[in-house]
């Protein structure tokens, strides 16, 4: 019992890290990392949405503020939306969200990630979220002030 | 008659066609020689010109293709016979073994991670990368089912392993099947085989006989993130990136040495875009294109092409290529060459070389042709019955889409294909809907109120061994049984399977459950069927919510049971929260008035007004001239038949003219249009009468172009009378005949005049070069003895007969190539012109008089079409050109629904193509009109009246037009103020959401996708977790 304790102790920082994947692309894009048995840390919990600008900026303070560690964003490449363009206002609202409010906040701005990753890059999305979770895992938990 | 069809080749064409038809009342038998659907468009990387990765587009047709259920998929079937005729066909057909049963293999993959490791090339790599004797073609394969190679299996072939019997959970292999053959009757067949790609086939002097030579196909693999080499551009020999890759164009076609003498029309696009995609993988790598034409003339195809040399780097050489050698020390090549600016032998080493070969009939055309009685062309594709018609082969009842009939690209094929799909509900219209089934879900839907507790059930797939072996089940079952609101929660085997479905309605029963859940593999994939068992059971389908446990965790996390399973609970824990907000929502029906406005009486609008009129739908078509025809009343002879375009015009105008079901208003101009799909209030000013109202339910536009008049260019005025362009020319030709000519011995054509240029008009008008040629021709057979000159950049001949046209047109006239840099000049003399022009193909500056100048300009959009424009609501693009909902897969809608497009609105087109399109325009549009109402989906926004500011954000950002800003009154106490609040119109809006994460004060939000829904979801993965523990 007090082995499995200690052990508990020195277990390294697991982040909590919340990505938002729209239906079309990026979601698609997960399932074939999947379906080609790419391993990636098991550090993310996935929500669907069917277009990434659907994401709501709010979305990703409250994820924050309940004490997640990083929030992805991933949607289409620009030009692929299947809704013509929501990937765009996607892209231009992060733009803002991360030059004003995280900034603000005073939370590194590498906590808050967007991404394009297509249906057919299944590696590139186990590369992407490897890559992010090891990011966060240096930065250590979040602290919000 | 039959109120079916069969459809033959499971690619982008015969996928859409398939789509098309069942949207139009009719049951498709879709017929695929290999395992998959998906054919060479699954295959390729990107698409051009916009990059768009080619399988993220064509994925969710291919699944809606699967699951149809007026779509019966033959996959790994072959068509052996057939008997009878248009209307009434009998078809023997042979399902060809797979050893597995479809209806038991989840494609969960188990036998192919056991099987034996004994590989062979994947044919789906172009052989690049290696599948084992139990294989599915590739990851999106639909149906996603496993098929034994039986020459390779061992059980098959020598009785012994076995192993993937024993590992199947589902218990679907079957060493046993045999071929079976049966018949299907059907009333019309649809070839849509697509081609092949040469390799092997070519000649030794190109060089794929070398390890590091592959052709286009090939590299399309290479460079694809999910083919063999994961999207690194790596050579075959030593898997090193490579430095140096050159990219040869014409690598076999226009070449009668190779037997194939036409253009294969996609190859300068696809190498400009393979170069850049190169580029952008690896950036040490440098492109060289040895090219010939360059032959980009869709829209925005040419401007692709200067922007992989301007801004990519991509450095085009134009050359004749001799021959490619290997240096066997270190697997490079040598290509030997002519260089065509300098007339030197040169040579030129690369580390890869990419052939853009000729893309040919399939091996088994010439079997199928004898099997359906058709006939082939010179080339080996497949006969259409007349020039003006391609859809239609040489035997009444059978058709032709794609790539079957000739080259062309991938929006040319989609449009073809739903003109097949209309011309055939055309042939078959009396047997609409007389053989498709409608689900009817006989359970009445159970009331959900917001107040009733929710009483969620769950339940949690082992998928065999695909979770269970990395997710611990039954520990998540217990835990999600824990939580409030959970009523029930149980595991199984296979979710998907059917009895599965019967557990799961009887669970709804037994515990009077509200909600179900099911964590399983993707929604993408089986989200609908479990809605629909839900359905069944009386539970509104947007009561259910899926958790993806499969592919994204037990998959992806197969060494971390641990952390697996917690990941497993979170989500299904994150989709119990969500699922207790869960509302039922509305599907609504509304009605389609069953007539249509066509706007545009040229070619292309009299030809969608023909076949929505032979469907039994009333037309109305709107011309703004005193006559019908358009631009045609201006021409005199058609390319390349040499038929009379008057003759042609009239036989299309009378049939206008006589059909009972289409009304003409001449000289009438459109005033005004209010309404969404199906509901359309059209306000017309015409001859007679300043404000006719016209109801519709669908508006296609056929608004034409016209000839760019160049004026003050190349001395281009009315004091020049013997500087004209095309359509002057034709017009003289039309009146005066040929006495004229008399006095003219000399005659200079010059093509590009205002088109492809660095500033200005931009494009490629696609037609020009043809229309000259036609004229050349016309001329020369009226004075034999004309010396004719065409000054020219790149010849634009590239369809499967124009090659021919164009080699013929050498022996009439003299082709000088000038470049954009140095524009031949002009000056008069006494009684003719001088022309100075420096042949960019030798160097030389050539001096030479003329007695006739035909200045070849661009087609440009008719005028005040942004007015147009506005009124339907719909874009133009950057040339002034209507722009279409999607370059590649959808050409002919619009991205609001209930409006379409063809002909020249849409891009310069020739006649072959504007038919081609005007059908499949009609088609879109009659879809709707067949169907009579069109059904709105749950998933979309809705406006909280009380939060919106009406500040119009929402507005701004909808690309479909769904959202707009409506004045409302409100009365408060005496005062009534009239204030603007946004309005969501259900039948146009998709439920992307944008307009949510737009508003400033979340006024309107995404059903199934709320503010709330999203949050608990958010706060259950971060907050309960920690409640749990």
């Amino acid at each position: 019992m007090s082995k499995s304790k200690s052990k508990e102790i020195i277990k390294e920082f697991e982040p909590e890290l919340l990505v938002f994947c729209c239906n079309w692309c990026s979601y698609a894009g997960a399932d074939l990392a999947g379906v080609s048995r790419f391993q990636y840390p098991p550090n993310i919990r996935i929500i669907r949405v069917m277009c990434s600008g659907r994401v709501d900026p709010s979305f990703v303070l409250k994820a924050l503020k309940d004490g997640a560690d990083g929030v992805l964003i991933s949607g289409c490449h620009i030009g692929d939306c299947h809704y013509i363009s929501g990937n765009e206002y996607t892209r231009d609202r992060f733009d803002r969200l991360h030059s004003i409010i995280i900034q603000q906040l005073g939370i590194d701005p590498k906590r808050v990630r967007l991404e394009w990753v297509s249906a057919s890059e299944g590696k590139r999305f186990a590369e992407v979220i490897t890559e992010f979770t090891n990011e966060i895992k240096e930065l250590g938990p979040l602290k919000l002030q | 008659m039959e109120g079916s069809v069969l459809v033959i080749g499971g690619g982008i064409a015969g996928i859409q066609t398939s789509l098309d038809l069942t949207e139009l009342g009719f049951k498709v038998y879709l017929v695929e020689k290999t395992p998959s659907i998906g054919g060479r468009m699954a295959q390729l990387d990107k698409t051009f010109p916009t990059n768009d990765c080619s399988l993220c587009i064509l994925a969710p047709k291919m699944v809606e293709v699967g699951r149809n259920p007026n779509i019966e998929l033959m996959t790994y079937h072959e068509v052996l016979e057939i008997a009878g005729e248009a209307g009434n066909f009998t078809v023997k057909i042979l399902k060809k073994p797979r050893y597995v049963d479809e209806s038991k293999c989840k494609g969960c993959g188990d036998c192919a991670s056991k099987c034996p490791k004994i590989e062979v090339p994947r044919l789906f790599d172009m052989n690049l990368g290696k599948r084992k004797s139990i294989y599915i073609p590739f990851p999106q394969a639909v149906p996603p089912v496993y098929v034994i190679d039986p020459e390779l299996c061992l059980k098959i072939t020598k009785g012994v392993c076995g192993v993937c019997q024993k590992v199947c959970k589902a218990d679907a292999i079957d060493y046993e099947q045999k071929p079976i053959e049966f018949e299907i009757k059907v009333g019309a067949i649809v070839v849509a085989t697509g081609f092949d790609m040469y390799g092997e086939e070519l000649s030794k002097r190109w060089g794929y006989q070398y390890e590091n030579v592959v052709n286009a196909l090939e590299y399309e693999r290479i460079l694809c993130a999910s083919g063999p080499y994961e999207g690194h551009v790596l050579r075959p020999s030593d898997k090193e990136e490579p430095r140096n890759i050159a990219f040869i164009q014409c690598a076999g076609s226009r070449d009668r040495q190779e037997d194939v003498p036409y253009c294969s029309s996609v190859c300068c696009m696809y190498t400009a875009k393979e170069a850049i995609i190169t580029k952008e993988h690896s950036e040490n790598s440098e492109c060289y294109v040895f090219r010939h034409d360059l032959r980009a003339y869709g829209k925005n195809f040419y401007e692709y092409t200067q922007r992989a040399q301007d801004e990519y780097g991509v450095t085009y050489f134009q050359t004749k290529i001799s021959k490619i050698i290997e240096d066997s020390k270190t697997n490079d090549l040598v290509i030997h060459y002519e260089n065509l600016q300098t007339g030197k032998i040169e040579t030129f080493k690369a580390n890869l070389v990419v052939l853009a070969s000729p893309l040919v009939p399939k091996k088994d055309s010439k079997e199928l042709a004898k099997i359906l009685g058709i006939e082939l062309d010179k080339y080996g594709f497949f006969k259409e019955q007349s020039y003006y018609n391609k859809s239609k082969a040489s035997k009444k009842g059978i058709f032709l889409s794609g790539f079957a009939q000739g080259p062309m690209d991938i929006p040319e094929t989609v449009a073809g294909s739903s003109g097949v799909a209309s011309e055939i509900a055309t042939l078959l219209s009396s047997e609409k809907f007389s053989n498709t089934e409608e689900k009817i879900i006989e359970t009445p839907e159970k009331e959900v109120k917001p107040s009733d507790e929710p009483r969620i059930g769950v339940l949690i797939c082992h998928c065999g061994i695909n979770i269970g072996k990395y997710v611990d089940v039954p520990k998540v079952v217990e835990k999600i049984n824990k939580l409030p609101n959970v009523t029930h929660c149980e595991d199984n085997m296979y979710s998907c399977s059917s009895d599965s479905q019967e557990r799961i309605k009887e669970m709804i029963k037994e515990y009077n459950l509200n909600r179900f859940i099911v964590a399983s593999c993707t929604p993408r994939t089986h989200e609908p069927l479990f809605q629909e068992t839900c359905e069944e059971a009386g539970l509104n389908k947007y009561l259910f919510e899926m958790v993806n446990i499969r592919d994204q965790c037990s998959w992806v996390h197969m060494k971390e049971k641990e952390a697996a399973t917690q990941k497993a609970e979170d989500l299904i824990r994150m989709a119990v929260s969500k699922a207790r907000l869960l509302k039922p929502q509305n599907e609504e029906n509304l009605k389609i008035e069953p007539s249509a406005l066509v706007i545009g009486g040229g070619i292309s609008g009299m030809t969608a007004a023909l076949n929505i009129a032979n469907q039994g739908f009333e037309v109305h078509l709107v011309e703004k001239e005193e006559e019908l025809g358009g631009i045609l009343n201006n021409l005199y002879e058609l390319f390349p038949n040499e038929d009379k375009a008057s003759d042609f015009l009239v036989e299309n105008i009378e049939k206008v003219e006589n059909h009972k079901k289409i009304k003409t208003y001449l000289h009438s101009k459109i005033k005004d249009i209010k309404g969404y799909i199906g509901n359309y209030n059209i306000s017309l000013s015409t001859l007679d009468n300043d404000k006719l109202e016209l109801k519709v339910g669908t508006i296609i536009v056929a608004t034409g172009a016209q000839e760019l008049k160049p004026e003050g260019n190349f001395l281009y005025s009315d004091e020049n009378p013997k500087i004209m362009t095309q359509l002057e020319l034709e017009q003289k030709l039309t009146k005066d005949g040929d006495k004229w000519l008399k006095d003219i011995k000399r005659i200079t054509t010059i093509l590009c005049v205002n088109s492809r240029q660095k500033e200005g008009i931009t494009y490629c008008s696609n037609i020009c070069c043809s229309v000259a040629l036609k004229n050349i021709r016309i001329l020369k057979e009226m004075k034999p003895n004309l010396e004719m000159i065409v000054l020219y950049r790149d010849l634009q001949m590239a369809k499967k007969e124009f090659e021919d046209f164009y080699r013929e047109r050498r022996q009439d006239a003299m082709f000088i190539r000038y470049s954009l840099n140095n524009l031949p000049s002009i000056e008069k003399k006494n009684n003719n012109y001088h022309i100075n022009v420096i042949n960019t193909n030798l160097q030389q500056e050539l001096e030479f008089d003329t007695d006739l100048i035909i200045l070849t300009t661009p087609l440009i959009p008719e005028d005040n079409m942004d007015e147009l424009a506005k009124m339907l609501k719909v874009p133009l693009d950057g040339t002034g050109f209507f722009l279409e909902a999607h370059v590649k897969l959808r050409p002919l809608d619009f991205a609001t629904d209930g409006i379409f497009l063809c002909g020249c609105a849409q891009w310069p087109k020739n006649i072959q193509d504007s038919i081609s399109q005007a059908n499949g325009a009609a088609g879109r549009a009659s879809r709707f009109l067949s169907a009579g109402e069109i059904t709105t989906s749950g998933l979309i926004s809705e406006v909280n009246e009380a939060l919106c500011i009406g500040c119009g954000k929402c507005e701004e950002v909808c690309p479909y037009q769904a959202v707009e800003l409506r004045e409302i009154e409100k009365t408060f106490e005496d005062i009534t103020i009239s204030i603007k609040k946004s309005y969501v119109n259900s039948a146009l809006c998709k439920g992307c959401g944008t307009c949510g994460a737009t508003c400033p004060v979340g006024a309107i939000s995404v059903k199934h996708y709320d503010f709330d829904q999203i949050g608990v979801m958010i706060d259950s993965y971060l907050l309960e977790k920690t409640q749990a523990e």
